[in-house]
């Protein structure tokens, strides 16, 4: 029968506290840059010109059909080819915010899409501009209904975070994974990253699930 | 440029895609057995089953495949057979029992969203239970999660990728080794996200003609 050792948790324990912190910046950081990355690709496809609107909609599908790991990878290991060469926490970071970028423009632009013509019409015939528009009327009553799929986009991020240990970055999931190798501890360990990650991805919920409460008892969330 | 890395070694890199495509398939078929039983395990509440299913998805939805896959092949497997399972399989069982959860709430929300008219109608028709769910509910209810089940299929085709950090050779791991060779990164890469690209888009594509059609 196999032998549960708590020992090895507790000696590997600073090392998966400064995991934890590199994987809390990674997601921290990514998440608003790929909520601003999201914010200007749905800007740009619903109130843009029609090369804008060409160019990220290609963004959009290019992103969200080819693998994370190959992003990373492709900005890890290939940029260096064109003598670009970024630590490898900023290769994660601009490889996550992109990819979740494109996740969140079409959860942000699924919400756009459901405010009506009319909102377009009034906001023109009080003399609003475009930017006006977008941010006075469109993107406030746009945010409220989408907020637990922008929820799941964070919760996403986070997990996909863990890929950044393939580009030689030390977060969490490569604490815990090279933790399980050494020892040979693998139930341990794997118990340890499954409550590490449930916790920071719980956290995300109840931000979500607060945010959502908050905006329907304002009453604005249709 | 040198493109002609990936020219010279298109063969292996096809090898590659095949493995990939295989996993897929394989995953596919898995997660949605899988997947279904859990969502209907859920939706028709038999006591001590929906709590632990529900127990099951949320556990595994809240925590990153690449743990999985890593602690599967290198620790669970190897436990449980008493010795170490080949990649495949690994990633194979892994991709499985992440996508299950996934796919076990899409199934949820679509037999929630069968109408009741549907299911009294089929209860005047003297059905049985497992009649109505198996004759009725569920081939509704699956023509209504085709979009969900299409991009999840399409998130776990993305997934085979981390196949290639246990070591298995698929599309990602044969790029690897060509590059780690060459040195020419970019051009191996950008032709394996390319091949990516081109199967889920066209899937996605498909997904939604079929989806203007029901």
């Amino acid at each position: 029968m196999y032998n549960i050792d708590i020992d090895v948790l507790l000696v590997a324990w600073p090392e998966l506290i400064k995991g934890i912190k590199i994987t809390f910046f990674i997601s921290f950081i990514s998440s608003i840059a790929a909520f601003l990355i999201g914010l200007v690709v749905v800007y740009s496809r619903t109130m843009g010109g029609d090369f804008s609107k060409t160019f990220f909609t290609a963004f959009v599908e290019f992103i969200r059909n080819t693998p994370l790991l190959i992003q990373l990878y492709i900005v890890y290991k290939a940029l260096p080819e064109f003598g670009i060469h970024l630590h490898p926490i900023a290769c994660g970071i601009i490889a996550l915010s992109i990819y979740t970028g494109a996740y969140i423009s079409e959860v942000l632009r699924s919400g756009v899409n459901s405010i009506t013509g009319e909102q377009y019409q009034a906001a023109r015939g009080l003399g609003l501009n475009r930017l006006q528009t977008f941010r006075l009327i469109i993107f406030p009553q746009a945010i409220r209904i989408v907020i637990p799929p922008l929820g799941s986009q964070f919760i996403n991020l986070v997990k996909n975070s863990s890929l950044v240990s393939f580009i030689a970055v030390t977060d969490v999931f490569y604490v815990i994974y090279k933790g399980a190798v050494d020892d040979f501890r693998f139930f341990e360990f794997f118990i340890t990253g499954a409550l590490i990650y449930m916790l920071l991805t719980g956290f995300i919920a109840l931000i979500s699930n607060s945010f959502e409460r908050h905006y329907h008892a304002l009453g604005r969330c249709s | 440029m040198h493109w002609e890395d990936v020219l010279n070694n298109l063969g292996f890199l096809m090898k590659g895609l095949g493995v990939t495509l295989q996993l897929a398939v394989l995953s596919i078929a898995g997660s949605l057995v899988l997947g279904t039983v859990l969502g209907v395990i859920r939706y028709v509440k038999i006591p001590p089953f929906s709590p632990l299913a529900a127990m099951y998805i949320e556990f595994v939805r809240s925590i990153p495949l690449i743990l999985f896959i890593v602690f599967i092949h290198f620790g669970f497997l190897p436990f449980i057979l008493g010795t170490s399972a080949s990649f495949f399989v690994s990633a194979c069982v892994a991709l499985i029992i992440f996508t299950s959860a996934y796919v076990a709430e899409i199934v949820r929300g679509g037999l929630n969203s069968i109408e009741k008219g549907h299911i009294d109608a089929a209860v005047s028709l003297g059905l049985t239970g497992f009649q109505r769910l198996a004759y009725i509910i569920l081939p509704l209810a699956f023509a209504r999660m085709m979009p969900a089940l299409v991009s999840q299929f399409i998130a776990l085709i993305k997934d085979t990728s981390l196949a290639s950090t246990i070591g298995l050779i698929e599309l990602t791991r044969s790029g690897e080794i060509i590059y780690e060779r060459t040195y020419h990164e970019f051009e191996v890469l950008a032709f394996i996200a390319l091949i990516y690209f081109m199967i889920c888009f066209s899937l996605s594509k498909l997904s939604k003609k079929i989806e203007i059609k029901i």
